[in-house]
């Protein structure tokens, strides 16, 4: 009994320690987030002069937000990136999915050779492909300059890491006896992905979601070379106008860094409990 | 096609004026900080989806123009500027601004001290200018200079003096690419850094000094914290933003020398426009974009865009100027005295090595002089030079 | 049905990979062999010509010391920094996997730097060591402090904390995943034959939890091996160049110099190193899986 009563004290002084070494760590991460939080209020000078002092000399302000806004053309750009991330993100669910099972389902050469070069992609550095994809797609095709090429642009840049996350989940995650039985029942290949498989990935597809809506809506080399016309701009290249070589105007960095960020929190907070059954489906191959 | 980020909003609005007047439509695109403005236009090309006019500095004119730029030598402001780029025989780059480099002072700072009206030409010796400097610091103020340790401007600019201020820059380059030239004594070398060497000594991030923050530096010469800084009259556009002196002003880098270069700044036209030569531009787009170019130098409302809205030192001897910045407005006084021609014919990794991998290193004290000029010379050595 | 003949195959192939292969092919691999060939001609990126120059960029990019300076330090900094990401990741993930109280917040918080990225990230890590740390240590201590960015170890050093910042959340999900795929039985059975909780980590949970060590390995080698966007916008090579990286040179070799067909070459044997490395980790990996 007492020795119970003294395991129990020595767990509770256990979890205590690490409670608190977890919430020092969580100051720590935050703290980034914290200061562009404080700083996104102030004028330039306040910013410059006394950055960790939370409301400046020359007092609150919201003119950061406005300015930004106003000069980045905040509510075109933003529907650009929604447009754009989600378009790019689903169709990257979809298809990486679907080559997923094929490869895992079926032991053919073609699909051995896909998987191998699709998990070396993961590898090449993007600055190796970045000026052929430019003079390869603008100059001998001509198709820059369109959303809908970012969009498949995006996708087939993405679809390595979802395939092979993807690959993990199905063969830990998806038992064959299930789409057997489904066979037999008469259901093509196709329908029996899209009703026994698809639904049971459900975690591994939040996750793919959320790594890849991350990365599309933060991304700024890709888009920067495809999209050259002001009216189809991502939040990232037009945020890019805040910082000049000779210039940076700070307080306008971090109003347009908050705003920028602020949906992609809200995607994740809504998924982020799936985030973790996915991962564990990728992680055990 | 702007590189000049630091006028972007100004651009805007402009274009926006513009549409409405000529019903011309007018977009300005703003050229990225993390890739240079070469490799934008580079890439802009290569997917045959130019600009129509582009902004860029004079080098990359001499790059561009054979191939891409559009002969500009019938346009009647090509007789009001000395300033423009012929390249083979072709007028390429309409220069949009003339700029200059020298040390950037807060008077108002220097006199609180002092007691008396401060006079930049009697500082122009070193000696002069150190008794001043232990002046300002016997009166209070610590570390009275600010040396800016962005490469650009350790390398690009007051290394690049060093070329500038000899008789002549384009033998004295060839000699250092040939190896035949004797940095460690050669008299504008040394002179120059004499002179950085005080500065260095007065410097308020002694210690730290290639971390310098470009926006803490202007601040604290707007303030009067620090009186001397080196720059150009295009720092105007970040000391504004702070709580800031109107008594300031540019002055020649003092140097204790024989010549006239203590006398006289350092620029010229920077930044260059050039109209797009290829098939991408329509005929109606490249006539859009020269009337354009007419406007800026013969309309009152593009004399005022330049040198009102933008404060940029004109190039163009029609076109008055009356409202500068106290940064433009001496240099636009230097200027119209002459200046030392800048020299754009350096490597293009130039930047790079001798700003930062060099001159960080004599910045904060972690390598020599002698150990400077080897590491100078040695660039040179395999450096690929630009034809010109 | 006949699901062994070659048209069913391929129709089968199309309907499920199809558009995977196409988009794929189109973005990844053709680039990658049109850059192949750039390698051996000379182009400067804005001209119209490519004249063929056979092998010169090859050797050029041996001969490009700076470039080897470059690529030992990515070594070091990789080294380090794969160390201390998984270091931490892996503690953290087994605090917020003892059934702690909050550990769902936690386990969503520490995820919460990868939501922005790249280049912003750097720009707010430099405000962080430049302004917030220097002036919070002169409130502290007294004298003006230096912030980290101003000397090279500094600079590097700061580097690995971003990295670290960066990556060890997105890791400790995957090691979670590794701690939750230990059956509690297995656990519990070490516990009774006497085992404490650090032996049962050591000699239970990390053999079994390979799997997770190889993927977590392999995307923070390949990560830091590649890295650029923090590199630029954090320290841009300063002070003294020293902080630049095998990415960011080049990116510098092949636009600010203009020497495409050589940065393109040197990309190209990062490439083979990271592949190498990243390979080799795996194939040590598996091995010890198959083992354990």
């Amino acid at each position: 009994m007492d020795q119970n009563r003294k395991a129990a004290i020595a767990k509770k002084v256990r979890h205590g320690l690490m409670i608190l070494a977890l919430l020092i760590l969580f100051v720590i991460v935050v703290f980034p987030f914290v200061l562009v939080l404080i700083n996104a209020f102030k004028v330039k000078a306040d910013i410059t002069g006394d950055p960790l002092r939370l409301i400046g000399k020359h007092g609150f302000t919201l003119a950061n937000f406005g300015a930004a806004m106003e000069k980045m053309n905040f509510w075109t750009v933003f529907g650009n990136s929604l447009m754009i991330t989600s378009c790019a993100t689903i169709l990257t669910i979809f298809f990486s999915s679907m080559t997923a099972h094929l490869i895992v389902r079926n032991n053919w050469k073609a699909n051995k050779i896909l998987f191998v070069l699709m998990v070396a992609s993961m590898v090449i550095p993007f600055q190796v492909l970045m000026i052929p994809l430019v003079s390869l797609y603008g100059g001998i095709f001509g198709v820059l300059n369109h959303r809908i090429t970012l969009i498949l642009m995006h996708v087939g840049f993405s679809v390595s890491m979802a395939t092979f996350m993807f690959h993990g989940a199905i063969n830990t995650n998806v038992p064959i006896s299930l789409e057997e039985a489904a066979t037999i029942d008469g259901c093509t290949k196709w329908q029996t992905f899209w009703q026994i498989g698809f639904p049971i990935l459900k975690p591994t597809i939040a996750t793919v979601a959320i790594i890849d809506a991350m990365a599309f809506w933060n991304d700024y080399l890709l888009p920067s070379l495809v999209l050259g016309r002001k009216e189809i701009y991502t939040i990232p290249i037009a945020t890019k106008v805040f910082y000049g070589t000779y210039s940076t105007d700070t307080g306008l960095i971090m109003a347009a860094l908050l705003l920028a960020m602020l949906p992609i929190l809200l995607l994740y907070l809504f998924l982020q409990r799936y985030i973790v059954e996915g991962i564990t489906a990728g992680a055990v191959k | 096609m702007n590189s000049k980020t630091e006028i972007q909003t100004q651009f805007e609005e402009m274009a926006k004026a513009y549409t409405e007047k000529t019903g011309v439509e007018v977009e300005v695109y703003n050229a990225d900080t993390d890739t240079t403005v070469a490799s934008q236009v580079a890439t802009r090309y290569a997917s045959n989806d130019p600009y129509t006019i582009t902004m860029v500095d004079a080098k990359d004119i001499y790059a561009l123009a054979d191939e891409y730029a559009y002969d500009l030598s019938n346009e009647d402001w090509a007789s009001h500027t000395k300033l423009g780029i012929t390249v083979n025989g072709k007028l390429a780059g309409f220069p949009f601004c003339v700029e200059a480099r020298g040390l950037i002072y807060n008077a108002e700072a220097i006199e609180k001290i002092t007691g008396e009206e401060f006079k930049p030409e009697n500082y122009a010796t070193l000696d002069a200018f150190k008794g001043l400097l232990d002046q300002l610091k016997a009166g209070g103020m610590e570390q009275p200079t600010a040396i800016l340790s962005e490469y650009w401007s350790l390398g690009a600019h007051y290394f690049a003096e060093v070329y500038e201020q000899q008789k002549d820059p384009d033998a004295f380059v060839n000699g250092l690419l040939g190896g035949t030239e004797d940095l460690d004594n050669n008299a504008k070398f040394n002179e120059l850094m004499d002179t950085f060497d005080v500065l260095k000594e007065y410097n308020y991030m002694k210690g730290s000094a290639a971390n310098a923050d470009r926006e803490e530096s202007s601040m604290k010469l707007a303030a009067g914290d620090v009186a001397f800084m080196f720059g150009g009259n295009w720092d105007w556009s970040v000391i504004k933003e702070y709580d800031h002196s109107d008594k300031m002003g540019i002055m020649p880098v003092p140097e204790n020398t024989s010549d006239s270069t203590n006398t006289t700044l350092v620029g010229g036209g920077t930044k260059y426009l050039f109209v797009d030569a290829s098939d991408n531009t329509s005929d109606e787009q490249r006539k859009a974009a020269l009337d354009f170019l007419n406007w800026l130098v013969s309309d009152a409302d593009g004399n005022a865009f330049l040198t009102e809205s933008c404060a940029l030192v004109p190039a163009f001897d029609q076109v008055t100027a009356d409202a500068l910045d106290p940064l433009s407005t001496s240099v636009k006084e230097y200027a119209d005295a002459g200046l030392i021609a800048t020299y754009d014919f350096l490597p293009d990794d130039h930047m790079t090595v001798v700003g930062q991998e060099i001159m960080q290193k004599y910045l904060d004290d972690a390598m020599s002089r002698a150990e400077m000029a080897a590491a100078v010379e040695e660039y040179f050595k395999s450096a690929t030079p630009i034809k010109h | 049905m006949k699901t062994n003949s070659l048209g069913y195959k391929v129709r089968q192939y199309l309907l499920f990979a199809g558009v995977t292969t196409f988009l794929f092919v189109a973005v990844v691999i053709v680039p990658f062999f049109y850059g192949l060939y750039l390698t051996f001609t000379r182009y400067d990126g804005v001209s119209t010509s490519k004249p063929f120059v056979g092998l010169d960029n090859y050797i050029a990019a041996f001969g490009d010391t700076d470039y080897w300076v470059s690529l030992g330090r990515t070594f070091v900094f990789s080294a380090i920094a794969v160390v201390l990401v998984n270091l931490f990741a892996f503690v953290l993930a087994y605090m917020v996997t003892t059934g702690i109280r909050g550990q769902n917040f936690f386990r969503a918080g520490f995820f919460i730097p990868n939501l922005i990225g790249g280049i912003v990230l750097g720009y707010v890590w430099k405000f962080v060591f430049n302004k917030a740390l220097v002036q919070l240590s002169d409130m502290i201590g007294s004298g003006h402090a230096k912030s980290l960015l101003a000397t090279p170890t500094g600079a590097m050093a700061a580097l690995i904390i971003v990295s670290v910042w960066q990556y060890a959340g997105y890791m400790m999900l995957i090691y979670v995943a590794g701690f939750m795929s230990v059956s509690e039985d297995v656990i519990e059975a070490a516990k009774i034959d006497g085992c404490t909780g650090t032996q049962s980590i050591i000699h239970i949970s990390i053999p079994l939890m390979t799997a997770s060590f190889v993927q977590c390995l392999f995307l923070t080698i390949t990560r830091c091996f590649m890295v650029y966007d923090v590199n630029f916008s954090l320290t841009g090579g300063d002070p003294y160049g020293d902080s630049v990286l095998a990415a960011m040179h080049v990116y510098n070799t092949a636009f600010q110099d203009k020497k495409f067909g050589l940065g393109q070459a040197e990309a190209l044997i990062l490439f083979v190193v990271c592949a190498i490395v990243g390979g080799l980790q795996v194939y040590v990996g598996k091995k010890a899986e198959v083992q354990a």
